[in-house]
């Protein structure tokens, strides 16, 4: 696997200290077991609406809530941070695991959802699809760790 | 693959620590290697032969199974 994608193992930390935070704000905003602030802003929307009158013209500024956005955003660039900064002594064993975490994600995640897509309909897929944007990302980081883990404690024959 | 990376490791009197910072490489690989759950790359076989001050063949040997 190709080193230069990674970024350097001092991101690593940064990338904990946003991460746990916005996977709490996270569970929060997808769940409503907390109630976070409204954070309305206008902004620039890459697809268009268009506005109901006559004279149909389209809106490229909409009126929006930001407080999704902000999470979405924090959780994704922390979630890379952590997952893709090198590792203190990363080597190619290292780098091994993390390509066999990655490969045992993505099949993990289109496992769970393909039964979604046959066991879940209406409302209830869409909550699917909202967790499916981050889980791939979860998924690798959680097995990544595990993998260094195990490898880490895997002492039992020194000498 | 098998390898002797252990009993060299013995003769020269090296903890898996030890061996791992000659060759420059996490402590985790070299007791991989020992395990057999990973066959290193040909120029991580060859920075270990050169550690031992042997042929890289002399450490490293095929499998049947290979």
């Amino acid at each position: 696997m190709s080193h230069s994608l990674l970024l350097p193992h001092q991101y690593k930390k940064i990338g904990w200290w946003l991460f746990v935070p916005s996977l709490l704000l996270g569970i929060f905003v997808t769940t409503n077991l907390y109630e976070l602030p409204e954070l309305n802003a206008h902004m620039f929307s890459l697809i268009p609406e268009f506005s109901q009158d006559k004279f149909a013209r389209t809106i490229w500024f909409i009126d929006t809530n930001l407080t999704h956005t902000i999470v979405g955003v924090l959780f994704i660039i922390s979630a890379l941070m952590v997952g893709f900064s090198k590792e203190q002594n990363e080597d190619e064993y290292i780098a091994r695991l993390r390509l066999s975490s990655l490969l045992w994600a993505v099949l993990f995640n289109y496992i769970l959802l393909l039964l979604s897509f046959i066991f879940v309909y209406g409302f209830g897929f869409f909550t699917v699809m909202l967790y499916n944007m981050f889980t791939v990302l979860l998924l690798f980081i959680f097995r990544f760790r595990y993998l260094l883990y195990r490898s880490k404690t895997a002492f039992a024959d020194e000498k | 693959m098998k390898n002797r990376i252990k009993v060299e490791r013995a003769i020269h009197n090296l903890t898996q620590e030890e061996l791992a910072k000659k060759v420059g490489v996490s402590r985790q690989t070299i007791n991989a290697m020992e395990a057999n759950k990973y066959v290193p790359s040909t120029v991580l076989a060859l920075k270990v032969g050169r550690i031992f001050g042997k042929q890289v063949e002399e450490i490293f040997e095929l499998d049947e199974g290979d």
